[in-house]
């Protein structure tokens, strides 16, 4: 017997003409939405975000190409929910597939519906419902004030042997297979299962195996200008390997270790002046916001400058990730990643990881909160600088070794470590930003009136800057007495502690 | 989100017609629409075929905000949902008194579905009391139908200048000719003056017309049951005047 007679003999109900959508689906590069169990579709010029878990559907129209980022939207729910979740990343086009939908609409004496039970068959381009690599699923649309209806239908369904799916989640999932995607085949988390007793050299190697994976998969968005967070996930990777070699000490030979942190410095570098200027022209809005009405406009020749250098930094970078050397400093990376861990070239190296781990996150927390303490009486602006830096290490650390200690505590030291990391980075990026904006105004050409009026307003902003740099600088002593309190201090002990007694640390 | 009322003192103006044909059209073209039939005449309820609730929950049990969330019923149409007559009898009328509060009640109650609904339209009873004032609080937009004949237009004028005198923030009232009958010359008459009269005048009136009784018959809006007919291209007229006069944001 198959359904529909199943459900005659049970309900009376309307079957309506099935009707065929072409869904396109979308998603970022690093799987925003699927992660947050979230779908973007477009189904000819309606676009609708879903929320997988039977959750709320918000919807919009768009005629023409495809937008990119949240902003291409029209100003509406859809565009804000998606911007909270995709921030500046773009969308890609992921699947696309046809969706035949049939509902039967059961109804009750009033002939009011009070659920449908939908017939849906998906199959991807070239081939045919039914066909080999095409999929079909019953699913049970709950209509709003009467969930028990829809529960009951699907009770009975299973009990007569029919399973019911999530209809878009089961869709989202046939569409990525069919489109030969996998789910979260990029991550920008630095997730590398490690385990205690591995040998350390084999441990770090693991971290920068991963870390150079992360690199070269962000090399063609940052080339084609996809989105700024190519560069930005490019730059931390790059960023997390040099910190690495110098961090987790002696596992390699130290002339390895200094060659390739001189290589990874110069990494390091390259990418700087486009970073800063994806970072400037990000903040134009809420530099524009901090001028006063009559000043508004008065900064877009600053902008304008940034943009066109812009583009000659992206010429730069992408001649660069291109070139020949390049390509020899990463092969001989890999292959040097790729070597056997059986010789014992240094000290550390076949040591457990553990309890290097612990060494190292010890004596970095050790020193941040002696540093501190010597900031709390000697407030200067370079120790304030140099301070962030060893949390900035402190804070690698925990990340490469996160999966060695108790997910929920590490959770806990990572967020106490990134309020006082929010305190010294802020301060820190307002002593830059003042430094670039007086720059940058400098190159200004002073005889032009708009230049001279966009220098006004840059000392304004820098004045507005200056004094918020007072207030965060004060905020210091509150925010890094917390850190360093007793009991955050115990906390430490007790997780990266030697073992070797009731040590103070 | 908009909140559109369908508002009348006078009973019998093609109110509730209006109210569930425009709700329809708005779902239709992809407002997420809510509509609450404030009428314990139930007429929009029922034409929406929905059952009213007979177990009423447990008063004082559960506050009003979260009983008006239980008590919303999807229509047969995506995107439509109505709040059925039944929730705004037993929860609004009784339960006010003059407290300056109980003035604002529908409106604090509605302003929870805001993420939920583009558009919330409100199909009114024809009273001036404190559920009226309560509708006057709660809308965006005022929309009145008015027959074309010179009590309407007064009961019109009386409503403007209750509104000015009670100093309602409303940002538009407009009013539509309802039941047009364009064979008769008072009808005439009286439009031309109306337009004349006031600029907030709806250009697309709603006639006469029998496909409009019909809807008590098959239960469903005109715009549904018989989407080419002339009455529901007069509504669909209106609807896209509300919708080119920028009401809905």
């Amino acid at each position: 017997m198959d359904f529909e007679t199943w459900l005659a003999d049970n309900y009376e109900f309307v079957v309506e003409a099935p009707g065929v959508d072409a869904w396109r689906i979308f998603d970022t590069f690093d799987w925003l939405l699927f992660n947050r169990a979230m779908m973007l579709r477009r189904t000819g010029s309606e676009f609708a975000l879903v929320a997988l878990n039977g959750g709320t559907i918000r919807n919009c129209e768009i005629r023409g190409g495809d937008p990119v980022f949240a902003r291409d939207f029209p100003e509406g729910v859809l565009r804000s929910d998606l911007a909270r979740i995709i921030n500046e990343r773009a969308l890609f086009p992921l699947a696309e597939v046809y969706v035949e939908e049939t509902s039967y609409r059961i109804l009750d004496d009033e002939q009011k519906t009070v659920a449908r039970l939908i017939r849906t068959q998906v199959r991807g381009e070239g081939d045919e419902f039914g066909g080999a690599d095409s999929a079909s699923f019953l699913g049970v649309r709950t209509l709003r004030g009467y969930e028990k209806h829809a529960r009951r239908l699907a009770k009975e369904l299973a009990a007569w042997g029919e399973g019911l799916n999530s209809m878009d989640e089961a869709i989202l999932l046939s569409a990525l297979r069919m489109a030969g995607q996998t789910p979260n085949s990029y991550s920008s988390r630095l997730d590398v299962r490690l385990k205690p007793e591995m040998r350390a050299d084999a441990a770090a190697r693991a971290i920068m195996q991963r870390l150079l994976e992360t690199i070269r998969a962000n090399e063609e968005g940052i080339k084609a200008d996809t989105d700024i967070e190519f560069l930005h996930d490019y730059r931390i990777a790059v960023r997390r390997t040099r910190s690495a070699l110098s961090l987790i000490k002696g596992v390699f030979s130290p002339e390895m270790t200094d060659h390739f942190k001189q290589e990874f410095r110069t990494l390091g570098k390259f990418t700087n002046d486009l970073r800063d200027l994806d970072v400037y022209l990000l903040a134009e809005e809420g530099y524009r916001a901090q001028l006063p009405g009559a000043m508004k406009n008065d900064i877009a020749p600053l902008f304008d400058y940034l943009r066109a250098h812009r583009v000659v930094a992206l010429d730069a970078v992408t001649e660069t990730l291109e070139s020949e050397a390049y390509a020899r400093t990463l092969d001989e990376w890999a292959a040097f990643l790729n070597e056997s861990t059986a010789v014992d070239s240094a000290v550390n190296a076949s040591q457990p990881i553990i309890s290097l781990a612990r060494k190292r996150i010890r004596k970095q927390y050790q020193r941040i909160v002696q540093d501190g303490s010597f900031i709390l009486s000697h407030t200067e602006d370079e120790l304030l600088h140099a301070l962030r830096i060893e949390c900035k290490k402190l804070r690698y650390l925990l990340e490469f070794f996160e999966s060695l200690f108790p997910p929920r505590k590490m959770g806990q030291l990572i967020k106490q470590l990134k309020r006082l990391q929010d305190n010294l980075g802020e301060f820190s990026d307002l002593t830059v930003q003042q430094n670039y904006l007086l720059a940058v105004a400098e190159a200004l050409d002073i005889d032009e009136v708009l230049a001279r009026r966009a220098l006004v307003s840059t000392g304004f902003l820098v004045e507005t800057m200056a004094r918020r740099q007072q207030e965060v600088k004060s905020e210091f002593a509150g925010t890094f007495t917390k850190f360093a309190s007793p009991a955050h201090q115990r906390q430490f002990h007790r997780l990266f502690g030697s073992g070797k007694g009731r040590r103070k640390i | 989100m908009t909140t559109l009322a369908l508002y009348s003192n006078k009973g019998g103006v093609g109110k509730t017609t209006a109210a569930v044909n425009l709700a329809y059209l708005a779902a239709q073209s992809g407002y997420t629409t809510l509509l609450c039939d404030l009428d314990p005449q139930a007429a929009a309820t029922f034409y929406f075929r929905v059952k009213p609730k007979l177990k009423a929950d447990a008063r004082g049990l559960v506050g009003v905000r979260k009983e008006l969330e239980r008590s919303i019923k999807a229509s047969d149409y995506t995107g439509l949902d109505i709040l059925p007559a039944d929730f705004s009898h037993r929860n609004l009328d009784i339960t006010f008194d003059r407290s300056k509060r109980s003035r604002q009640r529908l409106g604090s109650a509605l302003k929870r579905l805001r993420r939920e609904y583009d558009l919330i339209v409100l199909d009114c009873p024809p009273t001036i009391n404190i559920l009226a004032e309560n509708i006057f609080n709660a809308s965006d937009h005022l929309l009145v139908p008015v027959i074309p004949t010179t009590l309407s237009v007064r009961t019109f004028e009386q409503l403007l200048s209750f509104l000015a005198e009670n100093k309602h923030d409303l940002k538009q009232v407009s009013a539509f000719f309802s039941m047009v009958d364009r064979r008769k010359n008072l009808h005439k008459q009286v439009m031309s003056e109306m337009y004349e009269q006031f600029s907030n005048v709806m250009q697309n009136p709603i006639p006469t017309l029998s496909q409009i009784e019909l809807m008590g018959v098959y239960r469903e809006p005109v715009s549904a049951f018989s989407p080419r007919s002339a009455a529901a291209r007069a509504y669909k007229a209106l609807w896209s005047e509300l919708k080119e006069k920028k009401m809905f944001s």
